[in-house]
């Protein structure tokens, strides 16, 4: 792999760090913009790729993705095909209006945009639940309606897995970044995140609390992590705060593997989790 | 929006069934503070403080005005607070909410009319002139629990204030300045602080500085001013679901310790702080030797 490249907003993607292969049609992550270039008199090179965003670009060369790992911010911009853990606010006949960021415009979520539903046996959420959605449209210009998807509209299955409405367990407040680190580490194989992004936290927590049953998470790329230990039986409630906290912590004080490692190991202590 | 984003259903529950085995999000007791953290500005009485993700800028400031007809021999002692767009994308600048309202009265209650500040001291020349002191609250940063916050950094900035030497002479008032004469410190008559605890599952959960996320699962409010000797200075429960007598007089013992315990904090960060600026203060600068060229 080449060495890593930071780019600023308006910098263009060098062609030698996008995949190589170029069977499949590359997949645009968020931070990144198509453009194409008139001026220019070959056919071949008319289009180039700009970041929007400051940040570090990664590529995934199995996925043909290419994406701006960008810094930890508070403020989440919706992109297309972005994981979002978003609250139902209210619904009308069509959609659930929900919310992806407090204090913003309402997302859009399709009544019948889930696994398997029909008019019958559409879910009926309540103000206040939680789906795990994609980003379908964020719409052009400014206050466009941004609309989310549970479910593929091309194959009618939840794409990837887990999308729906999530019940039960707690959602904890993280920085923008650190979701896009939790999902890339989720993504991509386990070797490849320790190095790129030091972020040992998750697997380490697998480790320890798989005597308890282990854990579910959802990661959205609001910022918003959902914690799920209900196989952990009368300890639930402890597993799942020692993981939240342990995520928050590691996110506020940006730790390195080894501080993770050290974290877990006192975080569960304190609870009295230690197995 | 003028509120506070709701909370989903999964986190209230949680929270609920959490506090229920005893347990909060951040790991921390029934009874416990998170970390607080104070430090000063360049003047005296410019109070920056933090109480976990809640920070709290306090300014407090003085001039000379005429006294009120009717109390000829007090000062005046103000608090201002506004609760501007800074701190939370649901408070909107310029306009009052309720949040705002009650954090005020309890801070007007429990410092001002406490005479927590001897006013009289304030008084210059009888029904002539007169101190104003003005204590101006600014919320940076909202995570819960502002009423006690605020407290503590108005506390904080009232006893590390010090304001300019005035003297009269021949009946006028002569104000001095700064580098002219020691400004002095408020008389500050006693140290309350507010407590504030939350209620939950049916009471059987109390809770003390709660975060916002805490605020917003909690079934009721009881707020206690006290000072270190154990004199209740103000108490109040507005809304929410009743508390039974009982607990209010433990949750005042509670309150006691609490007070005890932030007093003294505030003591050590107030003679460190004191004890810094006494090395390059008056003294250095009114030294009489010139800096020597060798």
């Amino acid at each position: 792999m080449s060495a890593p490249l930071i780019l600023l907003p308006g910098d263009e993607v060098l062609r030698d760090h996008l995949p190589s292969n170029n069977s499949n049609p590359l997949k645009l992550g968020p931070g990144l913009r198509l453009l194409s270039q008139p001026s220019s008199k070959s056919k071949a090179g008319n289009h180039v790729l700009t970041a929007t965003q400051a940040g570090l670009v990664t590529t995934d060369a199995k996925r043909n993705t290419v994406s701006i790992l960008s810094f930890s911010n508070r403020r989440y911009i919706p992109t297309v095909n972005d994981l979002v853990i978003a609250q139902i606010h209210h619904s009308s006949i069509d959609y659930f209006h929900c919310m992806v960021t407090p204090h913003t415009a309402h997302a859009l979520l399709g009544q019948l945009s889930f696994e398997g539903a029909t008019k019958k046996t559409r879910p009926m959420l309540k103000q206040g639940e939680l789906v795990y959605a994609r980003v379908l449209s964020i719409g052009v210009g400014a206050g466009a309606e941004v609309e989310l998807t549970c479910v593929n509209p091309a194959t009618g299955k939840s794409e990837p897995g887990g999308l729906g409405p999530l019940v039960g367990g707690m959602v904890f407040d993280v920085s923008t970044g650190m979701a896009a680190r939790l999902l890339r580490a989720s993504s991509s194989s386990s070797e490849q995140s320790d190095t790129i992004d030091g972020l040992t936290v998750v697997s380490e927590l697998g480790k320890k609390l798989e005597s308890l049953g282990g854990f579910e998470l959802a990661v959205g790329r609001n910022g918003k992590v959902w914690v799920d230990c209900s196989n952990a039986g009368d300890s639930a409630i402890k597993a799942t705060i020692a993981i939240g906290r342990c995520l928050q912590t590691t996110d506020e004080k940006n730790l390195n593997p080894a501080d993770q490692k050290k974290l877990v190991t006192r975080t569960l202590r304190e609870m009295n989790l230690a197995s | 929006m003028s509120k506070e984003a709701s909370l989903s259903v999964a986190e209230r529950e949680f929270i609920l069934e959490a506090l229920r085995q005893d347990s909060r999000l951040d790991g921390r007791r029934a009874d416990q503070f998170r970390p607080l953290n104070i430090s000063f500005g360049e003047e005296y009485g410019h109070v920056k403080l933090e109480l976990g993700k809640t920070r709290i800028i306090v300014r407090i400031s003085s001039e000379v005005t005429k006294p009120r007809d009717d109390r000829p021999f007090d000062g005046l002692f103000n608090i201002n607070l506004e609760l501007s767009a800074m701190g939370s994308p649901a408070w909107e600048n310029g306009r009052t909410n309720e949040l705002e309202a009650y954090v005020t009265h309890v801070l007007d209650s429990v410092i001002r009319r406490s005479n927590a500040l001897d006013t009289e001291s304030l008084c210059i020349l009888k029904g002539v002139s007169c101190w104003s002191i003005r204590a101006d609250v600014h919320i940076i940063d909202y995570d819960g629990n502002i009423t006690d916050a605020a407290c503590i950094a108005i506390m904080t900035g009232l006893q590390h204030f010090r304001r300019p030497d005035a003297v009269v002479r021949d009946g006028q008032v002569v104000v001095y300045g700064v580098e002219e004469r020691v400004p002095v410190a408020l008389n500050i008559t006693h140290k309350p602080l507010s407590i504030t605890f939350n209620t939950f599952n049916e009471g059987h959960n109390v809770i003390l500085d709660s975060t916002r996320k805490e605020e917003q699962a909690s079934e009721g409010e009881l707020v206690i001013g006290i000072n270190n000797g154990g004199d209740v200075c103000f108490m109040s429960k507005f809304s929410g679901a009743p508390i039974d007598a009982m607990e209010v007089v433990t949750q005042s013992k509670v309150a006691l310790d609490k007070v005890k315990e932030i007093n003294a904090q505030i003591e050590k960060v107030m003679q460190t702080d004191l004890a810094k600026r006494a090395k390059k203060g008056m003294a250095e600068e009114s030294r009489a030797t010139n800096d020597r060229e060798i």
